[in-house]
């Protein structure tokens, strides 16, 4: 087994001429939660596209925990989970059966996944809305089931793709403290536009400008390279080339 | 296991959504009433004998068929063009998982509908006159089989490629030609020549041909149209399924 979660070894990929990730490497350890951080049309979405086979990398290799994305798909594929940046549920089923079909899809027997749907559905306090339509949900709630979704299958890592859009401010600070229950515990790849978000939640931050890594390491070696107080200045600074590293 | 899983949802959607009674259950029913009506304003000696209840229960059941299409297309192209197949993609789902998720719950619609036709249709013969004989209608239900296969393809087809936008264009087309050159609503053999021919080339003629047959008991030609329209609906729905592969291949590029 990998130590890793994640070892992406020049990862690029391009659509015609144009490149959306070029040439990422990186390594992402167990149980931490890595923030991937960039401006729109960085490559965020790309990049974790790409590690869940939902797109074929030009070149270059990526592992996650020890399975080749380009061989081992099936196998990552059950041990992964993501919340796509875009809402996704099933419109005209209840907010129930969306988590029980999550858990089914996976693999979960009757009993654990009736199980697993109470307990995600305490942890996201979906209880009040548990028997709508998940279509007539407004878009918050329906962005809660969204994610509640990606967690049901007890993955070994999650990915966030700016999960706390469309939240208001009380369900935003819920997932926060969600996502702090689960550190530690699983690894999780988070991409966000909030920076209060990235400073309190990351382990590991990275700042992708143009496809591209500019910056990796911990809150505080970014505030050490750049000289900022704030991971918003320490961003900024990178992402406008302020600094070069 | 997960096919199954797929086709529970796919159910729940087609069930749930209103139109899905509009358009499979009440529309072929009006139909089959206003045609009756209409049947029994023409003279006996005109010998249009296509709007009679035994001919026009097997055609209407097509008709019914056509709306299946629709619905597959629907289906396919709504949940494409929403993130959920992305979130679906990233599953432990495999392609057969996803044809077999859409293929057998518009089966069991069209099964459904057929069967609710015919008991409309039993009841319209009890008044005019017509008993149907319950192994017939069970023959017609196993002939219509293919046909509903074969609109399930196109519908799967048209779902794949098209976007939620064109599709429901082309499907109507598809009904339309379906339902003239098929002969549901005129007698193309009385009419015969290169429109014969063009229906004879297509599929839909001989799937209401081999629906009629079974209807009437007449097995000794009930053999060829069934064949017929089984060799076109496997074919035609290989390349459904192919399609959508392939579909699904350069969604994920
Ligand atoms: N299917 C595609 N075809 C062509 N170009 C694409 C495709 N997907 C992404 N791109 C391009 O790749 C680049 C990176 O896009 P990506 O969605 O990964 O950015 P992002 O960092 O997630 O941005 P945002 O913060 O806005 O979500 C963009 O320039 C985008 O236009
Ligand atoms: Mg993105």
């Amino acid at each position: 087994m990998s130590e890793y979660a994640l070892e992406v070894r020049a990862l690029k990929k391009t659509f015609g001429s144009k490149v959306a990730v070029g040439g990422v490497s990186l390594t992402v350890e167990k149980g931490i939660l890595f923030s991937l951080l960039g401006v729109n049309g960085a490559g965020k979405t790309t990049m974790i596209r790409m590690l869940n086979g939902l797109s074929k990398p030009t070149e270059g290799q990526a592992f996650v925990m020890g399975h080749s994305v380009a061989q081992e798909l099936s196998q990552i594929k059950q041990l992964s989970n993501i919340s796509p940046q875009e809402t996704a549920v099933a419109p005209n089923l209840s907010v129930w059966e969306n988590l029980e079909f999550m858990a089914d899809i996976y693999g979960m027997n009757r009993e654990k996944s009736r199980k697993r749907v109470q307990e995600v559905l305490d942890q996201f306090a979906l209880h009040e809305v548990e028997q709508q339509r998940a279509g007539t949900l407004s878009g918050g709630w329906q962005r809660r089931l969204s994610i509640a979704m990606a967690l049901i299958t007890n993955p070994e890592i999650l990915y966030l793709d700016e999960p706390t859009l469309g939240l208001d401010v009380l369900a935003r600070k819920e997932l926060w403290r969600t996502i702090e229950d689960l550190k530690g515990k699983i690894t999780i790849v988070l991409t966000t536009h909030y920076m209060e978000e990235a400073e309190r939640l990351s382990d590991q931050v990275a700042v992708m400008v143009a496809g591209e890594i500019k910056a990796c390491g911990t809150v505080h070696e970014l505030y050490t390279i750049t000289g900022k107080k704030t991971l918003e200045d320490a961003f900024v600074a990178i992402a406008e080339g302020e600094v070069s590293i | 296991m997960r096919s199954i899983i797929f086709c529970k949802r796919t159910i729940k959607e087609l069930l749930r959504d209103p139109l899905s009674y509009i358009f499979c259950l009440g529309f072929p029913i009006v139909m089959l009433i206003i045609m009756s009506v209409v049947n029994n304003s023409i003279p006996a000696e005109a010998h249009m004998d296509i709007f009679q209840i035994q001919n026009l229960a097997p055609g209407i059941a097509v008709f019914g068929l056509t709306f299946v299409m629709l619905f597959a297309c629907l289906q396919v192209s709504k949940d494409r063009t929403t993130a959920f197949l992305t979130r679906l993609y990233a599953s432990p789902m495999r392609p057969v998982d996803f044809i077999a998720g859409y293929t057998l719950p518009l089966l069991i619609i069209a099964v459904l509908q057929a069967v609710i036709n015919f008991v409309t249709s039993f009841v319209i013969g009890l008044i005019s006159g017509y008993t149907f004989q319950l192994f017939h209608v069970l023959l017609c239900l196993v002939a219509l089989l293919p046909t509903a296969l074969l609109f399930i393809a196109f519908g799967l087809f048209a779902g794949s490629l098209l976007n939620d936008k064109a599709a429901p264009g082309i499907c109507s087309l598809l009904i339309t030609a379906a339902c003239i050159l098929g002969g549901i609503w005129m007698d193309v053999d009385s009419i015969g020549g290169i429109l014969k021919t063009v229906c004879q080339v297509l599929p839909f003629y001989h799937g209401v041909q081999a629906a009629r047959m079974a209807m009437q008991g007449e097995y000794s030609q009930l053999g060829k149209p069934f064949f017929i329209i089984l060799i076109y609906a496997l074919v035609i729905y290989t390349f459904a399924v192919l399609a959508f592969q392939k579909k699904m291949r350069s969604d994920l590029k």
